[in-house]
């Protein structure tokens, strides 16, 4: 052995004892900690990881680069400006809330390091927004056998409302079955001899949506094109489903696979009527992708004009929603650059949610505590969704419902239906009656504490 | 029928953008005897250089012949400066510079340019000819032709160069023996350097041809045409501009096949598969006079 390598055995060996003794520490600490939402910034302690005295550290995985990242890499600057605001009036408990987020480029290979980085080294209390079906699932396990929170997952594979195998995970946005289901019903209500085609990404973000959507038109589809994520060229799918007679697709896919199956219908000469899932219908985005191919003949978001969508949340050209003011403030006050957009007003509505739990969970909760708060209190949370979460101890769907809305030549969404909602497998499709809700006064929710 | 013609013609056209890809790296190889990884990035900046000038008001053609000079222009400074010191040193030291290079200019791009997504608008139409009602030909639009007669011209360019100038056969003399080049009064080290910058515009012409083709451009959009380019190359036996060409289009037309009657997701495997079947049966590829001749 070297002298070299003999110091670094030395030196690993105290590093060890130093992170065994550190985590003893932790352990005796977490044994005061939890329920309780009384009390003074006095009364902090820390508990598990990532819950200091006057802090909290939230962590998420992001495509900041690469063919997701456009719309997508927005959602956490809109996370941020939402916690500054909470942060700049005393925080949650008197604890301000820290926001780190890595960039995984939509790649599970790089979503698993990124993630082990938060958890590991970085040591997040919980995770909060991770994006993506494929990426979020390769850090599912470690998130689950650490015992993180992985809360809020942006996506809406019914992978995440698994309680029993993977106890700290929840979902947010409604699943892409039941958004298949109500697109399902509304074509086979309203648009009867329309002959379907489906365009679909081809992991389960596709195939959950087909499933909801035969449910109701099977005997109406007569395609159903698959892409993968990474390869641009769809001339092969496009020409399938106008060989197939299809005069109105429906799209279950990433944004600027809107923007890259519009030209290439467009190109192909081929007219049908579209219905993009939320997912890729952001009308401003794919606008500014197809603007420069349009030369000036259409501009921005009237490229859209017409398309069928879907909405769980109000969107940013309704400028008298209480919720979009409100998020029009607070966006405006963090001072990041650019407009907010509905990718931000995302971002917004979830990091409520989250300061929405973390006051549930009481003033010094550990792990677990956010988690059983979540269950206990998170079925009744109001928010900015137009529908309420589906979370208890069973379940940990997230929102369980939407609207089918038409694309405007503005960009504005007009209503075509009201609230439905539903759930996976045979649930039935009902309006949802409940009233729509309003944001306090101050713009910060207020949860009792559990327990 | 008609899904068997759009698909061919598809495959001629995506088959030519790997030749193209294949064409700079034949021509990396024959003067160097190294496979350049870092011909995706490179062709990458050269794109961004070219979108920069469109976007400063000037015409497609204009920014093609500047991507195409700055082309000539980085290939010659990179071979001097980077590739020079491992020249004729083991073959692995190369190959992990020009993975580095891919790295780095990668990086660089998105410096320059941002890591976003941005459309990239190509000089002809590409909406395709309506061949009858109801049924039109995506593969054949005014910029395919472009993009398939671009191909072929730099092809019988280079095959010109090489057949019947001084000029080439100096380069084919110095890439196939250096020693008894430099005895016959070739300055080897100037066909070299030449060898990369006419790569490397041949590569930048590429890049400007597929991103035409994609329409959306990020500083990591010819990642994926790295391992097509490469399959292609292998496929006509690195060694011969016709056998890149011939290579790329039968990888085009097979790939093809593959997304129409397949799946879009076999792709990557199936390009692979290929590589191995005709590493398989014929090592030297399929245009290969000299099989047992090795780098």
């Amino acid at each position: 052995m070297t002298r070299t390598s003999r110091r670094l055995v030395s030196v690993l060996a105290a590093a060890t004892i130093a992170t065994t003794m550190a985590a003893c520490g932790g352990d005796d600490d977490s044994g005061g900690g939890g329920g309780g939402g009384g009390g003074t910034a006095e009364d902090n302690e820390a508990t598990d990881p990532g819950m200091t005295e006057d802090s909290v550290l939230i962590g998420a995985h992001y495509p900041l680069t690469g063919p997701a990242a456009p719309g997508y890499s927005e959602i956490p600057t809109g996370v941020q400006a939402y916690f500054d605001f909470v942060n700049a009036n005393g925080g949650v408990y008197d604890r301000q809330i820290e926001w780190r987020y890595l960039d995984d480029g939509y790649n599970p290979t790089n979503t698993g390091q990124v993630v082990n980085q938060l958890v590991l080294e970085d040591e997040v209390f919980a995770m909060m927004g991770g994006l993506g079906t494929a990426t979020h699932n390769a850090a599912l396990d470690l998130l689950n056998s650490e015992g993180v929170p992985d809360l809020f997952v942006a996506s809406g594979s019914s992978l995440w409302d698994n309680p029993e195998d993977n106890p700290y995970t929840f979902g947010w946005q409604p699943d892409y079955e039941s958004e298949g289901k109500i697109i399902g019903q509304y074509i086979a209500e309203n648009l009867p001899d329309a002959k379907v085609g489906l365009f679909l990404q081809d992991d389960d973000f596709g195939e959950d949506g087909e499933r909801g959507i035969r449910q109701y038109i099977d005997d109406q589809i007569v395609a159903a094109e698959s892409y993968t994520s990474g390869n641009t060229d769809l001339g092969a799918q496009i020409t399938a489903l106008q060989q197939a007679g299809a005069d109105f697709v429906v799209g279950f896919n990433t944004p600027i696979y809107t923007a890259l199956s519009q030209l290439t219908a467009l190109r192909l000469n081929y007219q049908p009527e579209w219905f993009y899932s939320n997912v890729g219908s952001d009308p401003q985005l794919v606008g500014s992708l197809l603007e420069r191919f349009s030369s000036g003949a259409v501009t921005g978001t009237s490229l859209l004009e017409g398309v069928y969508t879907t909405d769980y949340l109000p969107t940013v050209d309704e400028v008298d929603n209480p919720w979009v003011q409100l998020f029009q403030r607070v966006w405006d006050e963090s001072g990041q650059e650019g407009e907010l957009t509905n990718f931000r007003i995302y971002g917004m509505s979830q990091a409520y949610t989250m300061v929405q739990a973390l006051q549930a969970a009481g003033r010094n909760p550990t792990r677990d505590d956010l988690v059983a708060a979540l269950e206990q209190a998170g079925g009744d949370f109001e928010g900015p969704a137009l529908a309420p979460f589906r979370y208890s101890e069973d379940r940990h769907a997230g929102i369980g419902g939407m609207g089918v809305s038409r694309i405007g030549a503005d960009g504005s969404a007009e209503e075509l239906t009201g609230i439905l909602i539903t759930d996976v497998g045979d649930a039935e499709i009902e309006e949802y009656d409940g009233e729509e809700s309003t944001p306090p006064e101050s713009g910060i929710p207020d949860e009792e504490a559990i327990g | 029928m008609e899904e068997f013609l759009s698909l061919t013609l598809g495959g001629v056209v995506n088959g030519s953008v790997y030749a193209a890809f294949a064409l700079a790296l034949v021509l990396i190889w024959r003067s160097t005897r190294i496979v350049n990884f870092a011909q995706g990035s490179m062709a990458a900046a050269t794109t961004f250089i070219a979108v920069a000038v469109i976007d400063s008001g000037q015409s497609y053609w204009v920014g093609l012949i500047v991507a195409l000079l700055a082309g000539l222009v980085m290939g010659a400074l990179i071979e001097r400066v980077i590739i020079r010191p491992v020249e004729g040193g083991p073959e692995l030291n190369a190959v992990i510079v020009t993975l580095g290079l891919f790295i780095a200019i990668q990086g660089a791009v998105a410096l320059f340019a941002g890591v976003n997504q941005r459309a990239f608008v190509p000089p002809f139409s590409n909406i395709g000819y309506e061949v009858r009602e109801g049924f039109t030909l995506l593969s054949l639009s005014p910029n395919t032709i472009w993009t398939v007669a671009a191909v072929v011209v730099t092809m019988l360019l280079l095959i010109a160069l090489f057949r019947f100038t001084r000029l080439g056969l100096a380069m084919r003399a110095s890439a196939f023996g250096q020693e008894v080049a430099r005895l016959l009064g070739v300055r080897v080290g100037r066909m070299l350097t030449l060898g990369w910058a006419l790569a490397a515009a041949v590569g930048a012409l590429a890049g400007l041809l597929i991103a035409g083709d994609v329409s959306f451009i990020s500083p990591t959009f010819m990642d994926q045409l790295i391992v097509f380019g490469f399959v292609a190359a292998v496929l006509g036996g690195l060694d011969s501009p016709i056998g890149a060409v011939v290579g790329g289009l039968l990888l085009g037309l097979a790939l093809n096949y593959v997304r129409g009657y397949l799946d879009d997701s076999l792709l990557g495997m199936a390009s692979l598969v290929i590589l191995v079947i005709v590493l398989l049966v014929r090592p030297g590829g399929l245009f290969s006079t000299t099989p047992a001749r090795r780098a």
